[in-house]
């Protein structure tokens, strides 16, 4: 464990996350409302804690970071953003308990969406701008991390991405994250702008096109409308959002590839290939259940609504355009399946990912195989590489974990007294960063009712999910903290 | 595949279960009482396939040719053919209306379900009662065999490869060994039968309950000839005595065998058991403190008995009830849920997943998290002080992945049927790991009656799958089995 190291990093990200918050100041001065006082002292307090971190952690070496610091510095850095970022929320009386400003602001730092406000439009513009940058400028992080911070902590799989990212083969860990940022993070910028070019060209204002962009790049899920997307009937928006929110869910790095021009690596990619596949599957199976049962008329409604819902789903965004608890429970039931699975590794979308789907796919399939010839040498291949035994035993301890702690969390929340549906689809859609979920907590009610302790077992569940589990469970594992 | 070898097999078995029903017939005739035309005519047919079958196999020989595919085909055709025959009488008698009905009984009964179509049991004949609590023991006779003899043959699932050995039996010639493993495995059964229905005749049961209670409760199937179960009797005797052989059965054979044979420390040693066990003691007392706590009882006396009761019942995938744990707090059935998943032991009558793969799992996930820390370190997973391999581990979880696919599909299909999420996703459950009822509309007071006649299939294939152990069906009905 190096310390000093750990500060210094922490110290810059409270730094980064304090000065971000003069944007929403902006709008707030703009606007003349109240919070602008609130974004005055949240700055100064961040930047004194910033500088504290700073202060301790003065005689780092950055080539000393180890495995176990690594995970430390990935943990920690979500925390210390959700709990500066909590703080206008909190000051400026917006949410009334520090418990709920938490999970708002950790719901926004881990792109989930989820949120305890009943009346957003009654909240002033200044905080809800800084809601929506909470999850773009989580959305940033998640890109580097997953594709050049996890590959070499060895998560989950992950480290498949090692050779893959773009960048300067590797000396030092160091140089080589800065430069993969900065490719990954231009794709980020060209498509926010994209998007909020296209929103302002449909009509609608600038501050709820950045806002809804930032909610759709970083597939977050905050909108600053009560009714979400589905306020405003366009169907214009509405497709442009389901594009946007498909693209975000696929891996950066092969936009990266399109970006300059090779188109090849996008349509050979089987993770991309599975992923449109069961979009397209899932949009055609909801779109008839849907006409069938009379939910909708026509097929270009029922196209459009499923769409949106499954692509919001999958991806993990967690904007609505309809309520879907109307819709029919096999319905229901896909959409919290799709929870589960999650957009592409390398993606700000959560969930498990849908490289992992097919890599548990193949190796299962590779043991049947294996039944019937137990002498035959069978290897688990994904987009013509072998995967070795070490990266499969790895994905599948992901997802035995990934269902245990759903269990867990399951547990608690039916503990304090919730509905089954509610407990079973909320804990689903904080462990995958969706944000709406089924039962009390659908896309059209909100998160205020759950009580204290389980808003905190939601943040801490958005929290080890969004870091691919190991990350935060490493933190309770004895063995991390014996020398 | 070796046509002759697989009729002349299904032919033994049809032949077996046709001749049990002599059981039932002799009961209604000492008992005065009941239905014997419907059994009678299910016998003749049954015996009349059994000869027909005994005619297309007369070619066969020779046991030593047994192929993996064969194994494949005998065992799954085996639990569907006896369902078939089994279902006769139902459907002749006209207890079930339609023969998906009386299919789904016989299934339900021959896997050691427990999963019902009938909404007054009472008001049936007491010798068609018998014969389905015999489907369950019958049933459970031979899941020992197929699971200490046969599946570790086949290689199916992983467990194989670290379960406890049966004692003096090597894995060299397999047709010897099954006789007389399935002899002495038998003899077990037949004694935990055989006690308990002395226990129970000693509390005042009658022998017409007592002996179809202990058939079930020994194949911890869970049917039962009376509307409201072991609730019926009100009797906390009769209550904990079945607690206590479901718990029984739930542990793998090969430990009461060794038990027998004065092996010191047979249940203690065993790591299985250990969880197993570990399990239900915390399930019990979980579920004790919030029954307590919510003020569902006000004795800790009643609230231990009812949830001891109720968690080895499910975890046992038996399915027997005293109350309607339907009314009890949600974090329960969440609870019960999981335990449905979780399953009794390997090597016994239980369904489910089973403790021995679970302890596999999570040590794999241990293993996990420590080579995260130390990506250059070698950690292995060891069970019973022996190294589990990288290829049983690889068989463990890709039957744990096969096990929620099924299920997850199972779900989806019951719900596109139109049945409610809960129900939906608890039937699956209930179904694929062979205890019986589940929550919503098919809670431990209610019945399967109402399900789609689709579902009816759904459901008993589910049965079948969790039987088997998955593999067995699954590759059964891929293309790829059969490719030359």
């Amino acid at each position: 464990m190096h310390l000093p190291v750990i500060f210094k990093v922490l110290s810059l990200l409270s730094a980064i996350v304090s000065l971000s918050m003069v944007l929403p100041l902006g709008w707030s001065l703009w606007d003349g409302s109240s919070d602008g006082k609130a974004f005055l002292l949240s700055i100064s307090a961040g930047l004194i804690f910033s500088a504290v971190l700073f202060m301790a952690g003065k005689n780092a070496d950055y080539n000393d970071i180890g495995v176990k610091d690594g995970f430390l510095v990935v943990s920690l850095s979500w925390i210390f953003a959700s709990l500066i970022g909590a703080l206008p929320f909190y000051i400026s009386g917006t949410i009334p308990t520090f418990a709920g400003a938490f999970f708002e602001s950790a719901s926004g730092f881990t792109t989930t969406g989820a949120s305890v406000l009943s009346d957003i439009e009654a909240v002033p513009r200044g905080i809800l701008f800084w809601r929506s940058l909470t999850h773009w400028l989580g959305g940033m992080g998640i890109i580097v991390l997953s594709l050049a911070i996890l590959p070499f902590l060895g998560v989950g799989g992950m480290e498949l991405f090692k050779a893959e990212v773009p960048g300067p083969i590797p000396e030092k860990i160091t140089p080589r994250i800065q430069q993969t940022a900065l490719y990954l993070w231009g794709v980020y910028a060209f498509l926010t702008v994209a998007e909020t070019v296209l929103l302002l060209l449909g009509g609608m204002n600038l501050f709820e096109s950045l806002t809804h962009t930032f909610g759709t790049v970083a597939t977050g899920g905050f909108s600053p409308l009560n009714r979400s997307v589905g306020q405003y009937g366009s169907a214009y928006f509405d497709w442009i959002i389901t594009v946007f929110m498909f693209l975000s869910g696929i891996n950066f790095v092969l936009h990266y590839r399109l970006l300059r021009g090779h188109f090849r690596p996008l349509a050979r990619d089987d993770e991309f290939r599975t992923y449109l596949w069961i979009v397209l599957f899932c949009i055609a199976v909801i779109s008839a259940d849907l006409l069938f049962r009379g939910n909708y008329d026509s097929i270009a409604e029922a196209l459009r609504y499923s769409a949106f819902q499954v692509v919001s789903i999958i991806t993990t965004t967690g904007f609505a355009t309809a309520d879907f608890e109307l819709w029919p429970s096999f319905t229901q039931l896909i959409l919290l399946l799709l929870m589960f699975a999650g957009a592409c590794a390398g993606s700000t979308g959560g969930g498990m990912k849908i490289l992992r789907l097919l890599i548990l796919s193949r190796h299962t399939r590779a043991e049947l195989k294996r039944v019937l010839h137990p002498h035959a040498v069978i290897s688990v291949k994904v987009g013509g590489k072998v995967i070795d035994t070490r990266i499969q035993s790895s994905v599948t301890s992901f997802l035995i974990l990934y269902v245990a702690v759903f269990i867990a969390g399951v547990f608690f929340m039916t503990s304090l007294g919730m509905d089954m549906e509610s407990a079973m689809s909320g804990v689903a859609a904080s462990l995958g960063n969706v944000g709406p979920g089924l039962g009390s907590l659908g896309p059209m009610d909100n998160y205020s009712a759950v009580p204290e302790a389980g808003k905190w077992l939601f943040s801490l569940l958005m929290l080890m999910g969004r870091l691919e589990l190991y990350t935060v469970l490493l933190l309770f594992f004895p063995g991390t903290w014996r020398k | 595949m070796n046509g002759f070898l697989v009729a002349k097999f299904l032919s033994f078995i049809t032949g077996i279960v046709s001749l049990s029903m002599i059981w039932p017939i002799l009961w209604a005739h000492f008992d005065g009482s009941g239905e014997v035309r419907s059994l009678v005519i299910s016998m003749i047919l049954g015996l009349t396939f059994s000869g027909l079958l005994f005619v297309a196999g007369r070619h066969h020989t020779d046991y030593k040719t047994v192929g993996i595919r064969d194994a494949f085909a005998v065992v799954s055709l085996s639990w569907i053919f006896a369902s078939v025959v089994g279902a006769l009488p139902y459907y002749i008698y006209g207890m079930a209306p339609a023969y998906t009905d009386a299919f789904f009984e016989a299934m339900s009964g021959f896997t050691t379900t427990g999963a019902s179509i009938l909404t007054d049991i009472e008001a049936h004949p007491k010798s068609l009662l018998f014969w389905r609590g015999l489907t369950h023991w019958i049933g459970g006779m031979g899941i020992i065999v197929l699971s200490l003899a046969i599946l570790p043959f086949i290689g199916v699932g992983g467990v194989h490869l670290f379960k406890a050995e049966v004692p003096g039996f090597g894995l060299e010639k397999m047709t010897p060994r099954l006789h007389q493993m399935a002899i002495r495995l038998w003899g077990i059964y037949f004694g935990l039968t055989a006690a308990q229905v002395i226990l129970l005749l000693l509390g005042g049961m009658n022998l017409f309950e007592a002996l179809t209670h202990s058939f079930s409760t020994i194949a911890t199937g869970g049917l039962s000839p009376l509307n409201k179960s072991i609730g019926h009797y009100n009797s906390p005797y009769i209550e904990w005595v079945t607690t206590f052989f479901m718990f029984f059965s739930g542990v793998n054979f090969v430990i009461h065998y060794r038990f027998l044979l004065r092996q010191s420390g047979a249940y203690r040693d065993d790591e299985e058991f250990r969880l197993y066990a570990f399990i239900v003691l915390f399930s019990i007392l979980f579920t004790a403190a919030v029954l307590l706590l919510r003020g569902y009882y006000v004795t800790i006396e009643e609230a231990v008995r009812y949830s001891a009761f109720q968690v080895i019942s499910i975890i046992t995938s038996t399915g027997f009830c005293t109350t309607d744990y339907e009314l009890w707090p949600v974090s329960v059935h969440f609870l019960f849920i999981l335990l449905m998943f979780a399953g009794g032991c390997t090597g016994s009558t239980a369904g489910g997943i089973k403790s021995l793969r679970v302890l596999a799992l999570a040590r794999h996930v241990r293993a996990g998290l420590a080579s995260c820390l130390h990506p250059q370190g070698q950690f292995q997973t060891k069970i019973r002080g022996k190294t589990v391999s990288q290829d049983a581990l690889a068989s463990v979880t890709a039957f744990f992945i096969l096990y929620l696919v099924v299920f997850i599909a199972g779900a989806l299909f019951m719900a596109a049927l139109g049945v409610d999420f809960v129900t939906a996703a608890s039937s699956a459950a209930a179904s694929i790991g062979n205890t019986g009822p589940g929550f919503g509309t098919v809670g431990p007071t209610e019945n399967f009656f109402h399900i789609p006649a689709a579902g009816k299939w759904v459901l008993s294939l589910l049965m079948l799958l969790g039987r088997l152990e998955l593999y067995t069906m699954i590759l059964l009905f891929s293309p790829r089995t059969w490719k030359k």
